[in-house]
């Protein structure tokens, strides 16, 4: 009897105890606010294993670039920036994740991810953080967000095919276009926005085909499609499965021109294509070659001094997207939060993109150049 | 007792006051564990428990927060009303998912399951209602008043009520008769059936908790990340969910949880080397396997067991009781037939089992059914209990046309059978084998979960009682938390016998109750039968022991290829030539030899 008092004794202190510290609510706030001295981190947040690595491989080489340069004259006010690398995986929650890491491991600022969904996913927790983020990816989705805290280092799918819709429709005068889209967030949005595009000008799309990610075989897509006789066919899909599409098709006896946004521009496509079926492709890019201007031939050959190896769109995008954190850095006098914020949209920068503008919704490029694939080489078109 | 109190305080102290000791992202950490832990329980109490190979338990949490998120940004309700109806929502998905599980079993239920989850995903990356591969952003969060959930630390108080509600929940349901039942289908869905256990709404009970657990997980990560993608509810996480449920033990839904916290926290500790993990999760879930096949959970009984064995060898082994015989009831024989078959052909594709097998049993008999190997006694029983559905002919049970009725059907018509070779519930203890017979409330009633607890409670500590009177009558009571399968092969077979009676039946089959015992078993057990009958239940014997069925059984049928050969008192049966030519021979004058043990598949 006595023991069991005691045990409701203790059980009723401890209760007491929860209850009283309970009020309390943990975590009280620790803002992070940058320390003054010391390295400035930044955290570059990229798929660095799965399917989609290449791309955060790429926008790693071009951050680093960007940020090696940096540091060789001597960092921003005499602080070296130190750049932490974080594999998203391709994960939305994973990304989730690394967005509360990051802040609470005090980095400033963050570029990536090249992900749309994976951007999305992580945009509110930065803004209620108020760390900026500097994202490759180009679905309009990202602008929907509405968080002053996200930019685009590139144009939007909208861009992209606005201006595709406008070289073949209005200059061309081409009607009678087929489309083959994927249904990964790059291709759904590629999809929407060359779809919006033509029917704003009144063309519908003869045939509208929507593949699988991980499709290897387009025999069906691509039969029924041959029976439409279409002029132009719009690829939305990345690099390798572009490739296949028109391989497939200069099979099957297709001989309709292909058209597409930046990856049917890259070496991958090519390569995959074969560099005869891809001849005469259509591509609209921000970054069309290496040897477009003299501020890509400097760029494409510090980054194959450094890495070894030739550098493309998504490295220069990543490139960009840096030079403008810093440059910002540089301007606000390391601030951190929404000062930083505003400094990255006071930023005007020439790129190697274009001339970076941001306005409200985190957008600083609007426009893209339109190229052809001759003789294997993407060439800027004649306009 | 106390001690197992003192560790549960200590436990919920610790979790309470741990938010204190983490930063922002550690409490993140910790509320993915939490949702994740949830799901785990789900998936231990649908396949651990239950026995249902679960691959869509993924789906299921897929399906919880993206009902929530679309019925919170398309539909605009509210928080809360959102995740009543998500919840609602996976329940159906559920039931759906679990319609196969009536069908097919283990290894095929995975493979239809895993089928459904992967169509899950490909649904959502597609349709528009789920925003596509994009997913859904910006959901809103719940909102209690005064609190403030959009701060981490306070949602990982809410994740921590509803996680240790989920838990408590589950446990009390393993301990009692909804999860007995689970148990005792995992263990031996045909025994089970045969005791009046449903098995098809237990198997749709299976997958409508997991669905339940799996929709509340679903509608707190809703609430915790606020946006939905399809990456989020693919292979990937299902396997990761699989793995946490191996390792922790599949059996215990405190390993469960073990096993989600374990390995949540290896993936984040080897977040920056996802190459090694993948490699890593593997690595741990085939020594798991291997090594330690009930989990880490399962580790502490089995290194009890190796010492309580050092120990047993000198202290005193348990010891099998004598047997209380029943007092008697009054009029034993009314003569109503009790069991009537008549014309019962059995065919399996070209053999012929049963040929118009007919024979009454009437009210209060002991009827010995006798014939040489292969005869078709043991497709008789199976015929009358439901296993199988006869090719032609008709089985009435207490006036009653049950033909092909399912086995539990007939269970609960008062019917209770033991078998050939024993199918006792391995995995649970003597006593609770014997609750799952005792017990004989429909599995529909289970709804009362939700309700009552408490009478929930009450009626099993009856039970219980009943239990234990029972073990006491037939001397098992130093056995009663023992797995039966530590006890020798005698003391199973009275389990099984005693198993069987507490099922209340008015008609028990028994089918080689003799086979593997010695003299004195077989003394006793004809001392058992005979007091069961006294009891006013009428004994159907299969039995290969002549001595037994000689002196036990008032009438003998006996069957020779599937043809019933003779039926009488013992003594006239034996001396018919037919039968001593088909099968009793030269052994009728070798009475009393000791049964040699029939090994038959």
């Amino acid at each position: 009897m006595l023991r069991r008092r005691a045990t409701a004794i203790s059980v009723l202190t401890v209760l007491t105890a929860v209850l009283a510290t309970g009020c309390s609510a943990p975590g009280s706030d620790s803002e992070s606010s940058g320390d003054e001295s010391g390295p400035i981190k930044i955290a570059l947040v990229d798929a660095q294993s799965g399917q989609l690595s290449s791309l955060g491989a790429w926008e790693l080489k071009g951050a680093r670039l960007a940020i090696d340069e940096w540091n060789a004259q001597g960092g921003i006010n005499g602080r070296q920036i130190e750049l932490g690398v974080f594999d998203d995986q391709g994960d939305p929650t994973v990304g989730t994740n690394l967005a509360r890491k990051i802040d609470s491991e005090g980095y400033i600022a963050m570029i990536g991810t090249a992900e749309s969904a994976v951007t999305i996913a992580m945009a509110p927790i930065l803004k209620q953080a108020e760390i900026p983020n500097i994202t490759s990816g180009q679905s309009p989705g990202l602008v929907a967000v509405n968080s002053e805290f996200l930019f685009l280092n590139g144009p939007t799918s909208t861009t992209y095919d606005e201006t595709l819709a406008k070289h073949i429709v209005d200059q061309q005068g081409i009607k009678s276009i087929a489309m083959i889209s994927n249904n990964g967030g790059y291709g759904k949005g590629e999809h929407d926005a060359f779809l919006k595009a033509l029917t704003s000008r009144g063309v519908t799309p003869v045939a509208d085909q929507v593949v699988t990610t991980d499709q290897k075989d387009f025999s069906a897509v691509l039969t029924g499609i041959r029976q439409k006789n279409p002029k132009v066919i719009f690829l939305g899909a990345e690099e390798v499965e572009s490739g296949l599409i028109v391989k497939q098709a200069r099979d099957l006896g297709i001989t309709a021109t292909f058209a597409g946004a930046a990856p049917q521009g890259t070496p991958v496509f090519l390569d995959t294509a074969g560099a005869k079926n891809a001849e005469g492709t259509i591509v609209s890019s921000p970054y069309l070659s290496n040897d477009i201007n003299d501020a890509a031939k400097k760029f494409a050959a510090a980054y194959q001094a450094k890495f070894n190896e030739e550098a493309e769109l998504h490295g220069a995008k990543a490139y960009d997207g840096t030079q403008i954190l810093l440059t910002a850095l540089k301007s606000s006098n390391v601030a951190g939060g929404k000062e930083l914020a505003e400094a990255i949209r006071a930023t005007k920068y020439q790129g190697l993109l274009g001339d970076f503008a941001f306005d409200k919704t985190g957008v600083g490029i609007f426009v893209t150049s339109i190229g052809t694939i001759q003789n294997g080489k993407l060439v800027a078109a004649a306009s | 007792m106390r001690k197992k109190l003192a560790v549960v305080a200590v436990v919920a102290a610790g979790a309470w006051f741990l938010p204190y000791g983490l930063d922002s992202y550690a409490i993140h950490v910790a509320n993915v564990i939490l949702i994740f832990a949830v799901l785990a329980i789900g998936l231990g109490l649908c396949m651990g428990v239950a026995g249902q190979v679960n691959l869509a338990q993924v789906a299921f949490f897929g399906v919880g927060a993206y009902a929530t998120a679309i019925l919170t940004t398309k539909a605009g309700l509210g928080f809360w009303v959102a995740a009543v109806l998500a919840i609602a929502a996976t329940v159906a998905v559920g039931l759906v998912v679990g319609t196969p599980a009536l069908r097919v079993q283990s290894h095929y239920l995975g493979i239809v399951t895993l089928g459904l989850a992967l169509a899950f995903t490909n649904w959502v990356t597609n349709a528009q209602v789920s925003g596509g591969a994009e997913g859904i952003s910006s959901i809103p969060g719940p909102a209690l008043p005064g609190v403030d959930l959009d701060s981490e630390y306070l949602y990982y108080y809410l994740e921590l009520i509803v996680f240790a509600l989920a838990l408590a929940f589950g446990l009390f349901l393993v301990r009692t008769r909804l999860g007995r039942r689970m148990r005792a289908m995992r263990d031996d869905s045909l025994a089970a059936g045969a005791l009046g256990a449903e098995v098809p709404q237990l198997r749709m009970a299976a997958f409508l908790l997991a669905s339940v657990y799996g929709g509340v997980g679903g509608v707190l990560y809703a609430g915790l990340i606020r946006y939905v993608a399809p990456e989020s509810f693919g292979i990937a996480n299902m396997f990761l969910l699989l793995g946490m449920v191996i390792i922790g033990g599949r059996q215990s839904l405190i390993g469960c949880v073990v096993g989600a916290v374990g390995l949540a926290l290896v993936r984040e500790g080897l977040v920056d080397h996802p190459t090694v993990a993948q490699v890593a999760y593997g690595a741990v879930v085939v020594l798991v396997v291997v090594f330690a096949p009930t989990g880490l959970a399962g580790l502490p009984a089995r290194v009890r067991a190796a010492l309580a064995r050092r120990r047993q060898r000198q202290g005193a082994a348990a010891r099998l009781g004598p047997f209380q015989p029943y007092p008697a009831a009054g009029s034993r024989s009314s003569g109503r037939p009790m069991l009537d078959v008549s014309g019962v052909t059995m065919q399996f594709r070209g053999l012929r089992a049963l040929d118009e097998v007919s024979l009454t049993v009437s009210e209060g008999e002991i009827r010995g059914i006798v014939g040489p190997n292969g005869s078709g006694k043991t497709t008789l029983f199976n015929v009358v209990s439901g296993l199988y559905r006869p090719t032609a002919g008709h089985v009435r049970f207490r006036g009653q046309d049950m033909t092909g009725s399912r086995p539990y059907r007939l269970a609960r018509a008062g019917m209770s059978r033991t078998f050939q070779n024993l199918r006792l519930f391995g995995d649970l203890t003597v006593e609770e084998n014997v609750l799952v017979a005792l017990d004989r409330s429909p599995t529909l009633a289970s709804w009362r979960y939700l309700l009552g607890p408490i009478s929930i409670l009450r009626q099993d500590r009856a039970l219980r009682r009943q239990a234990g009177d029972l073990l006491d009558r037939y001397g098992l009571t130093e056995f009663a938390q023992s797995p039966p399968r530590s006890l020798p092969y005698g003391i199973q077979r009275r389990v099984e016998i005693a198993r069987a009676v507490a099922a209340a039946p008015s008609l028990l089959l028994l089918d080689e109750p003799a086979a593997g015992l010695n003299g004195e078993e077989v003394r006793q057990l004809s001392e058992i039968v005979r007091s069961i009958r006294d009891s006013g239940i009428t004994v159907i014997v299969i039995e290969h022991n002549m001595g037994l069925v000689m002196s036990l059984c008032e009438r003998i049928t006996v069957l020779a290829g599937g043809r019933v050969i003779a039926e009488g008192e013992p003594a006239d049966v034996a001396a018919t030539p037919a039968v001593i030519e088909a099968y009793l021979g030269d052994s009728m004058s070798t009475d009393d030899l000791p049964s040699v043990p029939e090994v038959t598949a």
